[in-house]
């Protein structure tokens, strides 16, 4: 490579991270503004115009945090759901994507297509409806009455992520397992399951992440606060008047924490997840 | 009893038994997805049928009461100026969302397709915002333009564009405009992962030809890019649009549809008058409306989905 070619080729990249880097910068702001907001004093946050730096940084508003709201309650609720819908989820879906998978029936191209359709029809459309069927049951004020409606909208992603993942699966694999004298059940656990671990990883993680970030359905069903997730919770503070945007602030902080961790891990199955969701192969 | 008609019922009771031992053929698979259907039908189906009977009927907030009104919620609807504005401001809303998160996004999977270093950083860092939950995003940047405290006022002060604090989302006309900022922030990482899976699909040869040719950035992303994503470009924005149409929580923590319901759009409405002031069969008409938008969305996205015809 000539000399010129190299400077060109090293220019291009400076060029490419400076964009990258531009444009990563833009998408982080909002989380500086949270976490910059969250280390300074109350006089500090409630001065206008606001300081771009926390002048003198405390961790004092962590520590009120616990002791003026309810921020721990309402994650160990955001779990309770989370993890409801997670296996009410996969319950139905396993069985369902596994069946249209393995079988050829009538009704399967009707069943699979109407799932997507249900993916199409976003719940605040059917909120109205939803509702009335939820007090006739008798669900209000339940952590059923969100883990319901969550694991009716998570469904349709995983019936199709799952459907297309058990076909990868040799059946041959089964039938030798069949004549080793397993049962289904067995061959489902022992040797189906195993194999579908990046799916099922896919799926929980969507499932969870659904769960966990909905406001609608606990805004909607649950009035009891005992029972808020985070969105709520955070949701709650907002006040008609006044809001302590530095305990709000903080309490949104320590609720994006849990997927954080999760995403620095799961990465991979989030993304194979999106897109699998929207675009086939 | 005629030849004819002997031969008929012969053959309806085979189709009848034939019928059965398909049934008792394929009983474990239907078994299988049985509890799944159920479940959808009970939790999805029966909701649809229920708003349509509901929306015939006037069940005034303070009694349990329900009168049949027949379509007069339709005719009050449509007769209305606040449906007008309702679809005018959900437009507005959808276009400008759907086309800020695509352009941001494009620009964004351009970047991050080469052999960079770093890439799985950027990826997930590029994804967070979508992933945290809406009413933490609706609330920081609820924040971020606040009128005396916010630190969109204090950058506009430092570089001498305002003189002093404006506040956004008080703000009838401009409002929307710092909601649809917050929707564009948090559905940009789902069209930048797609267009990434997208572009990575396109063949490097496409791209190396053309450089032997001679042709300029600008070009190949105009003749070699944009045809070759087409197909993807069309699958996202559809659902994006169908996303934003029916976004609900980031416009209700930020503004709950106001100031003087100029944020409001189509599915904000409807909570308002069927949930909030418990005016069921008027905010179930509503979403018979909405219905209709989206089974026109669904029925495009379902044809592109199911092109291929066989592989269901």
């Amino acid at each position: 490579m000539t000399m010129a070619g190299h400077d060109r080729s090293s220019l291009r990249k400076v060029r490419l991270y400076g964009v990258l880097i531009a444009l990563l910068g833009v998408m982080m702001l909002p989380f500086y503004a949270m976490f910059s907001s969250t280390f300074k004093p109350e006089s500090e946050i409630f001065s206008a115009p606001a300081t771009l730096f926390p002048s003198d940084p405390t961790f004092q508003a962590y520590v009120d945090v616990w002791s003026q709201t309810d921020v721990l309650l309402w994650i160990g609720n955001s779990f309770v759901i989370s993890l409801g819908t997670v296996v009410l989820t996969l319950l139905l879906a396993i069985p369902a994507a596994y069946s249209c998978a393995r079988n050829d029936f009538v009704g399967k191209r009707t069943f699979l297509l109407s799932v997507l359709v249900v993916q199409m029809f976003a719940p605040v459309v059917l909120i109205v409806g939803l509702f009335d069927v939820i007090t006739q049951f008798g669900l209000f004020n339940t952590y059923l009455a969100v883990i319901i409606p969550a694991a009716a909208f998570t469904l349709p992603f995983n019936v199709w992520m799952l459907y297309g993942y058990f076909k990868t699966i040799p059946v041959a694999l089964e039938e030798s397992a069949r004549i080793d004298g397993a049962s289904q059940l067995q061959i489902l656990t022992k040797i189906v399951l195993p194999l579908t671990k990046p799916a099922l990883v896919a799926s929980i993680t969507y499932t969870f992440l659904y769960a966990w970030n909905r406001l609608l359905f606990v805004l909607t069903f649950l009035t009891d606060s005992g029972k808020y997730n985070i969105p709520r919770g955070v949701f709650s503070m907002v006040g008609a008047l006044q809001t302590d945007w530095r305990m709000m602030l903080t309490v949104s902080v320590i609720g994006i924490i849990p997927l954080l961790i999760l995403f620095a891990f799961l990465e991979e199955y989030i993304v194979a997840g999106m897109t699998a969701g929207a675009v086939k192969e | 009893m005629s030849l004819a008609e002997e031969y008929t019922e012969a053959s309806e009771e085979s189709r009848l038994e034939r019928g059965l031992a398909y049934l008792q053929r394929n009983s474990r698979a239907y078994l299988l997805i049985a509890p799944a259907a159920v479940f959808l039908l009970a939790v999805v189906g029966y909701p649809i049928v229920e708003t349509f009977r509901l929306s015939l009927y006037r069940s005034p907030a303070d009694s349990t009461i329900e009168t049949f009104v027949g379509l007069q919620h339709y005719a009050e609807i449509f007769d209305s100026d606040i449906f007008y504005r309702l679809l005018w401001q959900t437009g507005r809303w959808v276009v400008a969302g759907v086309v800020g998160k695509t352009i941001l996004g494009l620009l964004i999977a351009i970047h991050l397709k080469g052999d960079i270093r770093g890439r799985k950083f950027f990826r997930t860092a590029f994804l967070i915002p979508w992933g945290i939950p809406y009413a933490i995003s609706a609330v920081v940047f609820r924040w971020i333009e606040h009128p005396q405290f916010g630190y969109l006022n204090a950058i506009l002060l430092k570089l001498g564009l305002i003189e002093q604090g404006i506040g956004i989302l008080g703000n009838p006309s401009l409002a929307w405009l710092g909601v649809v900022v917050a929707d564009i922030w948090i559905g940009t990482p789902f069209m930048a992962i797609i267009f990434l899976a997208g572009l990575q699909s396109i063949p490097q040869e496409l791209y190396e030809a053309a450089a032997i040719d001679g042709a300029e950035k600008w070009h190949q992303f105009r003749y070699i890019t944009l045809p070759q994503l087409k197909s993807v470009i069309l699958i996202a924005t559809l659902l994006s649009t169908i996303w934003t149409f029916v976004s609900f929580d980031v416009i209700w923590t930020m503004t709950g549809g106001g100031p003087i319901s100029s944020t409001a759009t189509l599915v904000i409405h409807i909570y308002q008058v069927g949930l909030q002031n418990g005016n069921l069969g008027r905010g179930a008409a509503y979403s018979v409306i909405g219905f209709l938008f989206l089974l026109v969305f669904a029925v495009i996205y379902l044809r592109i989905y199911t092109r291929g015809g066989d592989e269901l």
